[in-house]
């Protein structure tokens, strides 16, 4: 079923309203022949809140006769899940009821029987979930030159295939602006949610000693030293009043010179207010870490009757040079990871615990600086 | 051949959903601006357009048909007057593609200045390095080169290009999201990619604006670090055509002193002597004005007094930071010769799990001698590392052994510097504990 409107509009679902009583056959199944109107959408929302499902919410004007009438709701090309369709009488709550939904055979449709007890212009609201509709959210930032505070924009991508055009729809999600936009189908629409100046930001340059090459002389091509930025939804950042949804975001830095370059480009996590939103944007190659462990060994033996070693404690050093080839200061987070039971028995610098296993150095290097940081420790009761 | 064509219309049309529109201009770029990257297939473009503006509603069609753009990085924003322009919405309509349209709302009419910006893959740059050494190899002269690469589909004019050194992190590849269609993609089910275009053409007619440029003068390229990264800009502007590639020089020094360098480590380059050159990225050695981009770098030889030249060799440098040594690994040689040499193997201090039953510790000493021999008519560094089966070892050295570290809990370096046409020789035992002598 395919009609076309004067604007060109394809509308797959459609309305028609019929007054019920002729047609109602003696057999089972409900006859829906002949047509008494086509009312017009009145108001479309198209609803985004939700990530992975999309509400509609239409209203039309229905013209009921007094009595029973029926009307037929049905929808070829697109995809509505049938039982999320709800109706709502919105003129006449009181006295217009719905009596019946029924669900034709092997068609996209349903027939509401809806008893008026006089004729009206019955406004009522139609919503369902349309899929093949949704949305993206994408962000951009601008750094400034000295990376402390951003610009940041947030937009909503709107994606189209459902099979339905739309006529000038409120477009919303659960913050921002809503949109009133015409949508056809099979189109893209991105509009601009949010900008919000001075975003403060703070960037982190992290080595993960578990994740990342220890000896950088023994790989082709540098270690990179993972650099992210940290934005946090809050108030002084002009955010802080919803969650932000996670998207794609790319960051860019003023150049100082009225052109910007791109620093890269990361998923923004779902952030509630309060949280923090952590993008990695690229690697500093600048700084160095050689990491090595000088001292493994067995100590406090014990064994068995058959001279089985059946536990032990070892003594371990690890020691990290790191070189700031920068002329500017740098805060490197070195992570370090001690596998199960341990005492510390000496470091070069304090650390935190992040977990049972997990150690944090925070290192302050100065320009052109190099810095090691040492930690002696004893892994107790291995097995 | 200018494949991005900009469209400005009014709508006349009252329909609410997308009309075809009428075309009123097609402005020119202005002026272009590349940002080009290394270690991704991305260019930030810049362009700026003179626009003609109606007062009320207006549409700017932008068509990239068979270039490499982004659509989702498409951005337009005015330079003037941006207060009473308003780019409300970005639309990539039903069914066509590389075709975008910005809704406009202008409480002015007339001309008004705009940036256009976007990525796009395609285009390319790479750095590479031509050293030459000096008769007497204690010194060399280092070029180096940046060579830009346009494979993008568009025509870029009088552009000013600027380079990225530097790593950053992108999610999809630029040229996979210019090939996607729709732009974003569908909802809920991904699409596969269509294959990539066949491109090829020669543009034959573009030689004349090459011959064109001007190359009396040699472009200056200023530098300076941003963020993590380090920005070259190209003085001046460039034209690179589709197809094209341009070379330019980005430094030049001479009179760099540098060390021949010869390792040995069984555990990285087996038996071989692998010969290094190394140098500092530092002001005390004539660089150090900005990090040395990662690329390839072939060394040569003076041999002569007329200057004749001899290759010697080829690596892929690593990015270097500024200060940094660098150290060029030029392949395996036979003129410096390492040759570590077991002499002796002797088993003691012998455990037993309990009188009459079995082995359960013992020591064992092996005694190398190690012979350094450089035949060449010049200094050598020597680094030797030798790495053993474990941690639980103590260590003699004998002879002229130079400098000696422990450089891990399983590995000593031992380092030497040896006159021209020398042979040196120097002795250690290990004592390796096994079982329980590890306790």
């Amino acid at each position: 079923m395919l009609r076309l409107n004067k604007g060109g509009i394809v509308k797959k679902i459609l309305i028609f309203t019929a007054i019920a009583g002729i047609f109602l056959s003696a057999s089972i199944s409900i006859a829906r022949t002949k047509l008494v109107a086509l009312p017009e959408r009145a108001d479309v929302v198209i609803r985004l809140d939700n990530p992975n499902y999309t509400l509609v919410e239409e209203e039309r004007i229905l013209t009921l006769q007094k009595g029973t009438n029926q009307v037929d709701f049905s929808w070829t090309g697109v995809s509505i899940d049938p039982d999320s369709i709800r109706v709502k009488i919105i003129s006449h709550p009181e006295e217009v009821k719905v009596i019946s939904v029924s669900y034709p055979p092997e068609e996209n449709s349903l027939v509401w029987q809806i008893y008026s007890p006089q004729p009206y212009e019955e406004k009522i609201r139609i919503s369902y979930l349309l899929k093949n509709i949704d949305r993206l959210i994408t962000y951009k930032a601008i750094a400034n030159k000295d990376e402390t505070n951003a610009i940041l924009q947030s937009f909503l991508i709107l994606r189209n295939f459902s099979g339905e055009d739309f006529s000038m729809a409120k477009i919303l999600l659960d913050y921002g602006e809503t949109f009133e936009k015409s949508v056809s189908h099979e189109e893209t629409k991105q509009m601009l949610l949010f900008t919000k100046q001075n975003i403060q930001i703070e960037k982190k340059l992290t080595f993960d000693a578990r994740k990342l090459p220890w000896d950088p002389e023994k790989v082709t091509g540098n270690v990179g030293i993972p650099v992210t930025y940290e934005i946090k939804n809050e108030k002084k950042s002009g955010l802080g009043d919803f969650a932000l949804w996670g998207g794609k975001a790319r960051v860019f830095q003023d150049d100082g010179k009225g052109s910007t370059i791109f620093l890269g480009e990361d998923n923004a996590s779902f952030t509630p207010p309060g949280e923090k939103c952590s993008l990695y944007i690229g690697d500093s190659r600048d700084i160095v870490v050689t990491q090595r462990k000088i001292k493994e060994i067995k100590i406090n033996i014990r064994k068995n009757a058959d001279n089985q070693i059946i536990l032990y404690d070892t003594d371990e050093i690890i020691k990290a040079e790191i070189e700031n080839f920068k002329d500017a200061p740098v805060m490197l987070t070195l992570i370090q990871n001690i596998p199960g039971e341990w005492d510390m028995e000496e470091t070069s610098h304090q650390y935190e615990k992040e977990d049972a296993n997990t150690l944090k150095f925070n290192v302050n290097l100065k320009p052109k600086a190099k810095e090691t940081v040492t930690f002696h420790y004893h892994r107790r009761n291995v097995r | 051949m200018k494949k991005i064509l900009i469209f400005l219309g009014i709508i006349f049309i009252a329909g609410s959903t997308y009309a075809k529109i009428d075309l009123v201009s097609l402005p020119e770029r202005d002026k272009v601006q590349l940002t080009i990257y290394n270690s991704a297939d991305l260019t930030l473009v810049r362009e700026s357009r003179t626009l003609t503006m109606k007062k009320g509603e207006n549409k700017l069609q932008f068509s990239w048909a068979n270039t490499l753009i982004d659509p989702t990085s498409l951005e337009l924003f005015p330079l003037k007057e941006t207060d009473k322009i308003s780019v409300t919405d970005l639309f990539f309509p039903p069914r066509i593609t590389g075709l975008g349209v910005w809704n406009i709302v202008s409480q002015i009419s007339g001309k008004v200045p705009c940036e256009i910006n976007y990525f796009t893959s395609g285009i390319s740059w790479q750095a590479y390095y031509l050293a030459t050494l000096s008769q007497d190899e204690k010194t060399m002269k280092l070029e180096g080169y940046v060579k830009v690469t346009n494979r993008s589909g568009e025509d870029y004019e009088n552009a000013q290009v600027r380079l990225i050194v530097g790593k950053i992190n992108l999610l999809d590849r630029i040229a996979d999201l210019a090939r996607r269609y729709p732009p974003y993609g569908r909802p809920f089910e991904p699409k596969p990619l269509p294959p990539s275009e066949k491109r090829g053409e020669v543009f034959a007619a573009k030689a004349m604006m090459m011959e064109a440029v001007d190359r009396a003068v040699i472009k200056e390229i200023e530098k300076e670090g941003l963020s993590e990264y380090f920005l070259y800009t190209i003085e001046g502007t460039e034209t690179i055509p589709d197809g094209w590639t341009k070379r330019l020089l980005s430094f030049s020094q001479d009179n760099i002193p540098v060390i021949n360098f010869y390792k040995y480590d069984e555990s990285r380059f087996g038996k071989n002597v692998v010969r290094f050159i190394s140098f500092k990225n530092a002001k005390s050695h004539l660089l150090g004005k900005e990090p040395l981009p990662d690329g390839l770098i072939k060394v040569f030889k003076i041999i002569d007094k007329n200057e004749r030249l001899s290759y010697i060799g080829q690596d892929n440098t690593k990015y270097i930071p500024i200060d940094q040594v660098v150290e060029l690994n030029l392949g395996p040689v036979q003129d410096v010769k390492i040759e570590p040499k077991l002499m002796e193997v002797k088993t003691l201090n012998y455990q037993f799990n309990a009188p009459g039953r079995n082995i359960s510790g013992w020591d064992e000493e092996q005694t190398y001698t190690v012979k350094v021999s450089n035949y060449r008519p010049i200094p050598a560094k020597i680094e030797i590392t030798r790495k053993f089966p474990h941690q639980y070892w103590t260590i003699e050295n004998k002879g002229d052994y130079g400098v000696f570290e422990k450089l891990e809990k399983d590995t000593v370096r031992y380092t030497m510097e040896l006159a021209p046409n020398t042979t040196k020789q120097f002795s250690y035992k290990v004592t390796l504990r096994w079982g329980d002598r590890q306790e």
